[in-house]
């Protein structure tokens, strides 16, 4: 189990650290860890200081996060990216989408 | 495969044992759960009843004369067929941890130990047949998914991309990590000479990434032959992504036009790696980064999009790859990175043959480690399209000459005008309603490409001088080239007044035609023989940056002439039928 979910601030900010590779492996586990969710105004905070590395399905994977809570007015802050999933991010040109947070 | 243990309904039991006694016990279990049953008393008799029967099931005593249990099971296992799972079940009086260790490594799927009941033996029998079913199951839809995947390649290699462009002088690589590929790569012609390149990566592999490869290969080929520019084809595509994928689903890729006569390269990266302008000699003239998120992300385009304009010269190599090639590992989990690709693509370049050196390169690197992402690049040169693209058309217009004069003054079969004005002019291409007329109206032909290159070049002169009120002469060096075009983009966005009208008349030939074209604009036209007098001091007019427009529309039109002090001008193109 590679994601690790942490709920605080009165239940309106879920950090999720994801440890290792972030893959399409994940898919399942990852939706899981948010889609219950379903509150008002949540940040979700992709903690990724653990993530080694991270594929094409890992971004959809984040696109899908994002929806979920822009659905409920929420947000999705990328938190501490290392040197290899920031190029990854660059080149889908990421922060023009999320805050990403060094 | 389908079976003929499969297709049959009465299913199938083998005994193998020495004892005549256990064996008749056996068989009538065997038959009360519906089993037809043969009989085999030792070890090699059972394997050569195997092979003869290909029983559903094979009951095996351990300790046998000439071949024993563990022997026999071994061979029938090494036999039986990929697609089919036919369990073994140990029966034996041995109740030790070593025989239970020793069947299951034998190939056995169970083991039942003598003594047990009629009920037991039967629930045994029914909970292997499960498994057996289940594995079936799995390996049917296996081998189903396998056919969609074959026909799914064979669409995308067959179809889509055997309908590319100038194969013999675009490298490609193409190295899926499975069978088919969510990479693609296409190319087309432009009316005008253009060529247009795509390299794209969709999410993920396999099946479910290729659902979106055929709209994006159809919208990127009509678009390009209908002239319209590579920024609104890709603006279309990501409309037709967006709504057609999933969220999770999106296209990273690299669009390039190479406008020959224009010396100009058109570049767009959404989310590959960086692209790269090569000269000659190896060296790499510049980088083109990823500036957009991937197509298919977001409902329209970023507001601040924009395409990257590269002066090239006829010998620079324009390469796309995915990320596949920099982000290949080998045994100790390195990964091939940029440094490795780019001195691997400046050996191609000089030794002329890029897809060989970098295929070569990351497979030296890799060697046996199992590949884990698509590997694709396109190389292409950007030079040299003219003469393919001009040796067609010359000679359609060379009896054309000769008949222009039969027909001036008699009606034109047809005319077509649009006039803009204002903002229309910023967001309005007529260009592509012009061609869509003539296409219409006489069909589509390969020579209409010349057609396109006049009317664009003549719009273009006529909305970027009369109306914008720009000078050509700011592009005789690289950097006001480059000057050029964002005053070009920030006039446009700022334009309030000024019309161009454009008119098309066509007069036909018993087997072909003339067409006429004029272009006016509001502007205040340009001193007509300044300018051809300062075009004949030049000798080397393919180093000019400026001015090439008017030499290629000249060569292409049987006349071409200026009026009203340059601000309308009126070209005339005969075209027959091969």
């Amino acid at each position: 189990m590679n994601v690790k979910k942490r709920t605080f601030d009165d239940r309106k900010k879920i950090e999720l650290t994801i440890d290792g590779r972030f893959d399409f492996s994940l898919h399942q586990h990852f939706r899981d860890s948010y889609a219950d969710c379903k509150e008002n105004n949540v940040e979700f905070i992709l903690n990724l200081s653990e993530t080694t590395y991270m594929d094409s399905s890992a971004l959809g994977m984040i696109l899908l996060i994002k929806d979920h809570a822009e659905t409920y007015n929420g947000k999705v802050v990328i938190s501490k990216p290392n040197e290899a999933v920031s190029k990854i991010l660059e080149i889908a040109q990421f922060h023009r989408l999320f805050t990403i947070e060094s | 495969m389908a079976t003929f243990s499969e297709k049959r309904d009465i299913k199938l039991a083998l005994v193998v044992d020495d004892s005549v006694m256990q064996c008749k016990v056996l068989s009538v279990l065997l038959k009360e759960e519906g089993y037809r049953v043969f009989i085999a008393n030792d070890g090699a008799r059972g394997v050569a009843m195997y092979v003869k029967y290909k029983p559903d099931l094979v009951l095996m005593d351990i300790n046998m004369p000439v071949m024993n249990g563990y022997v026999a099971a071994r061979k029938i296992k090494s036999l039986s067929q990929e697609n089919s799972l036919c369990p073994l079940i140990f029966i034996t009086s041995m109740d030790t941890d070593q025989a239970f260790i020793e069947s299951i490594d034998a190939g056995g799927d169970g083991i039942l130990v003598r003594p047990f009941s009629p009920a037991v033996f039967k629930a045994k029998i029914k909970s292997i047949q499960r498994i057996s079913d289940l594995y079936g199951q799995v390996k049917t839809l296996q081998q189903e998914q396998q056919k969609d995947a074959e026909l799914a390649e064979q669409l995308m290699s067959g179809v889509i991309e055997a309908r590319n462009f100038s194969l013999d002088r675009i490298g490609i690589i193409k190295k899926p990590a499975e069978l088919f590929s969510g990479d693609i790569q296409l190319t087309a012609l432009a009316p005008n000479g253009d060529v247009n390149v795509m390299l794209g990566d969709f999410t993920g592999h396999g099946l479910r990434s290729s659902i979106g490869a055929i709209p994006l290969a159809e919208t990127f080929r009509s678009m390009t032959k209908k002239g319209f520019s590579l920024f609104e084809i890709i603006n279309q595509i990501n409309i037709q992504l967006y709504s057609l994928l999933p969220a999770d689903l999106f296209l990273a890729a690299g669009f390039v036009t190479i406008s020959s006569h224009d010396k100009t390269l058109y570049a767009f990266n959404a989310g590959l790696p960086d692209a790269y302008l090569f000269s000659e000699n190896g060296t790499i003239k510049h980088r083109i980064l990823s500036n957009h998120p991937p197509i298919g992300v977001l409902p329209k385009l970023l507001p601040d999009s924009q395409l990257n304009l590269l002066s090239i010269t006829e010998t620079d190599r324009v390469i796309l790859i995915s990320d596949g090639i920099v982000e290949a590992r080998n045994e100790q989990g390195e990964m091939f990175d940029f440094s490795r690709f780019e001195n691997a693509a400046i050996e191609g370049v000089i030794s002329k043959n890029v897809c060989k050196s970098v295929l070569e390169a990351v497979e030296g690197f890799c060697k046996s480690t199992p590949q884990e992402d698509d590997i694709s690049l396109i190389d292409m040169p950007c030079g040299g399209w003219e003469k393919i693209l001009l040796g067609s058309q010359t000679m359609e217009n060379t009896s054309g000459q000769q008949l222009k004069d039969m027909y001036v003054d008699t009606e034109p079969a047809w005319n077509w005008k649009v006039s803009l004005r204002g903002k229309h002019l910023a967001s309005t291409n007529p260009i592509p309603m012009a061609m869509n007329q003539i296409n219409e109206i006489e069909g589509q032909a390969d020579h209409w490409q010349s057609l396109y290159t006049i009317l664009t070049e003549l719009f273009i002169n006529a909305l970027d001088h009369g109306i914008l009120g720009l000078s050509s002469e700011l592009k005789n060096s690289a950097e006001g080239f480059s000057q050029y075009f964002k005053e070009r983009e920030l006039r446009l966005k700022n334009i309030e007044e000024g019309c161009v009208e454009l008119q098309v008349r066509h007069y036909p030939f018993p087997h072909g035609g003339r067409i006429i074209i004029n272009i006016q604009d509001s502007g205040q036209g340009f001193d007509i023989k300044k300018y051809y007098k300062s075009r004949e001091n030049i000798l080397n007019k393919d180093a000019l940056l400026s001015g090439r427009g008017i030499d290629l529309v000249e060569q292409l039109c049987d006349s071409l002439e200026f009026r009203k002090n340059g601000s309308a001008v009126e070209a005339s193109y005969v075209w027959t039928l091969k």
